[in-house]
């Protein structure tokens, strides 16, 4: 697993942290109840905070699973 | 705070902790202020499981009224101008022009009096925290951002009546000068979120902002006597070789920073924190600086005054003594680094403070931490006469020491009241949460834990009050119980350190009995650091070392009892003398 992946993984882990340690990967807004757009403005800022570059707003429908938000953040952090 | 930090804070709190239930009611959707402020609260709060809770976005005096049905016991209220208006929002698109504002005003004033209608309905005991708007009002006025309008006057001007009126009840409110130097006025509003999400806050402002409200829900234990230095800390200069004329603290010598100090320690010893002297002096040179009319710190509110040429840690050590305090609820204030590092590392938890000589940045910071870790939310009869109540204790202890216990207490004069309908008195829940050494168990209670257990149906509270022929000590003691039957149940016991020798633990355990007409006193004994002495009074009483429950039998206790000479006051003012 690439580091990337684990940092999200906490991330998702903070701001969910009812979701099993096994289902993080799987964790989207549909499998999910809690990923409110409350909780999606809060995994913003933790991602934020975690990988230190200002996310857009607009973005925010787009990312609707683990591996939407792990691939926007491999695009930022990897250019 | 980051928003993660307070995350992994809450993800960590214990599963299993008594819940500490907070209802944040505000207007609009209050994400990172409700994060935030269950983060402060839990680090408050460590053994406690804090729960944040909100009401209905936009309607923030429903959302109180529907606390008040719901029997909240911590609310906090972050009111912002769309709650008093929504024309006073962003959002609102709403048409600005002047033929509006009368209305709005109107309206402010009206929505600011159901607000106060519905704060002033809470359940009694419920612990309020208030923020009075803190976002800029829109670009809706006549003038330019730089000159008040008069609808900007105005409606500032009912706000801080809103708020002074809050501060009347008692309730507390969150500092505008505070958190203008917290939280950058410019750097609090998030128009993009507010637009987006309906988010107003930055994430900034809405930490800062929360911090706030977590203190005023949750203050920290303030601090309970300074001791300072006089030669360059109370004073300019060094008395015995410049005399005591020769001293200054004024303007035109530029040692206005000790004038401000010496403002500040008068203001304090107003105010029932206790104020020390250790100095490295002549005495006498010392009693003539005290002399001086113009010092505004009078030698009355100073005491002890320790001066001598010993190591300034014996004299913080016989100062502790005399006010019966622990180092960790005093501050030491000395120009040396020398004698801060000497005092400190005799005295653990002891918090040193540098004076800070001509820097005047580093004197007003100086000024500004004193007033926070000595600052508290409201004072009591016992503040004012907290000093003299000390004076008196060392007069008792020297009378004390001069003749046969017996004899003394006999000739003391003592007089005991009890008071059991003191369920409003906040100085009963302050000698809980302050006494350590005759302490049954340690256990703290916040505002709405207190006001929990006295509404408990069997609830006992007895509050007592001691004075004798050396002085007055005020409320001293304690007894919150549960009567079960012919047996109270006492959870929490605590006297002042101050009121010890005076067998008043005693008639406190003899009104028990008669009052309640009881057959025996079960003690939720807990072993603490510090409660000796209590310890020590129990296994004297029992005739056996304490264990989690206690049980005195009123027959025990007859035997055990040795006289008591105190006339006693209650509701039925009998006595119990002899």
């Amino acid at each position: 697993m690439d580091e990337i992946q684990k940092r999200v993984e906490k991330c998702f882990e903070n701001v969910f942290p009812d979701v099993p340690a096994g289902e993080i990967l799987h964790c989207s807004q549909a499998t999910n109840p809690k990923w409110d757009s409350i909780a999606a403005i809060t995994l913003v800022n933790v991602i934020e905070d975690e990988f230190g570059f200002q996310m857009d707003f607009d973005i925010l429908p787009e990312l609707n699973s683990f591996d939407r938000v792990l691939c926007y953040v491999k695009t930022q952090v990897q250019g | 705070m980051r928003v993660t930090d307070a995350l992994k804070i809450l993800n960590d709190a214990p599963k299993t902790g008594k819940p500490f239930e907070v209802a944040l009611a505000c207007g609009f959707t209050p994400l990172h202020l409700q994060i935030f402020l269950a983060a402060y609260l839990q680090q408050a709060l460590p053994s406690r499981r804090v729960t944040v809770s909100t009401g209905l976005y936009g309607s923030l005096a429903r959302t109180i009224e529907e606390e008040a049905e719901r029997g909240a016991r911590n609310l906090a209220i972050a009111i912002e101008w769309m709650d008093l208006d929504p024309r006073l929002g962003y959002r609102a698109s709403a048409v600005w022009d002047s033929s509006t504002l009368p209305d709005i005003l109107s309206f402010v004033r009206k929505a600011l009096e159901r607000l106060t209608g519905s704060i002033e309905g809470l359940p009694s005991g419920t612990k309020v925290a208030i923020s009075t708007p803190t976002l800029p009002l829109p670009p809706f006025f006549h003038s330019s951002s730089w000159q008040m309008s008069e609808p900007e006057s105005l409606l500032a001007k009912m706000v801080t009546e809103f708020a002074a009126k809050m501060a009347s009840l008692a309730i507390p409110i969150v500092n505008t000068a505070y958190l203008s130097e917290e939280s950058a006025p410019d750097l609090r509003y998030d128009l993009k979120s507010d637009l987006l999400f309906g988010l107003p806050y930055t994430q900034g402002h809405a930490d800062k902002l929360a911090f706030a409200l977590s203190r005023l829900l949750c203050p920290p234990n303030s601090k309970k006597g300074i001791i300072t230095d006089l030669d360059d800390t109370l004073w300019s200069g060094l008395v015995g070789e410049v005399g005591p004329e020769g001293i200054r603290w004024d303007l035109d010598s530029h040692s206005g920073l000790h004038a401000l100090y010496q403002s500040l320690l008068a203001s304090f010893a107003e105010h029932g924190i206790l104020v020390g002297v250790a100095s490295k002096n002549d005495p006498k040179v010392v009693e003539k600086a005290f002399e001086r009319t113009d010092l505004l710190l009078h030698k009355e509110r100073a005491f002890p005054m320790e001066v001598h040429w010993q190591a300034k840690s014996s004299s913080v050590e016989r100062i502790l003594r005399a006010w019966n305090i622990s180092a960790d609820t005093v501050v030491f204030v000395d120009d040396s680094p020398m004698e801060l590092a000497e005092v400190a590392a005799a005295h653990p938890g002891i918090e040193c403070i540098q004076f800070p000589g001509r820097d005047y940045a580093a004197g007003y910071d100086m000024l500004r931490r004193l007033r926070d870790l000595f600052g508290k939310q409201k004072l009591s009869t016992e503040d004012h006469i907290r000093l003299d109540s000390i004076r008196q204790s060392a007069k008792f202890q020297d009378a004390a020491a001069e003749s046969t216990p017996e004899s003394f207490l006999q000739d003391a004069k003592a007089i005991v009241h009890f008071d059991f309908e003191s369920s409003r008195d906040a100085r009963a829940l302050e000698l809980v949460n302050k006494t350590n050494q005759f302490n049954l168990n340690g256990i703290r209670y916040t505002e709405s834990d207190w006001a929990s257990e006295l509404s408990h149906p069997n609830a006992e509270l007895m509050v007592t009050s001691y004075e004798d022929r050396f002085g007055l000590l005020g409320k001293i003691a304690v007894i919150l119980g549960h009567l079960e039957g012919s047996t109270l149940h006492v959870r929490t016991w605590v006297m002042s350190c101050r009121a010890f020798a005076r067998r008043i633990e005693y008639v406190c355990l003899r009104i028990c009995f008669d009052r309640y007409g009881v057959r025996q006193i079960n003690f939720d004994f807990l072993a603490t650091e510090m409660n000796g002495p209590l310890r020590e009074f129990l296994t004297h009483l029992v005739g056996q070392t304490p264990g989690e429950q206690v049980t005195l039998t009123q027959e025990r206790f007859e035997q055990v009892c040795p006289a008591l000479y105190h006339t006693v006051e209650d509701a039925r003012s009998r006595s119990v003398n002899g």
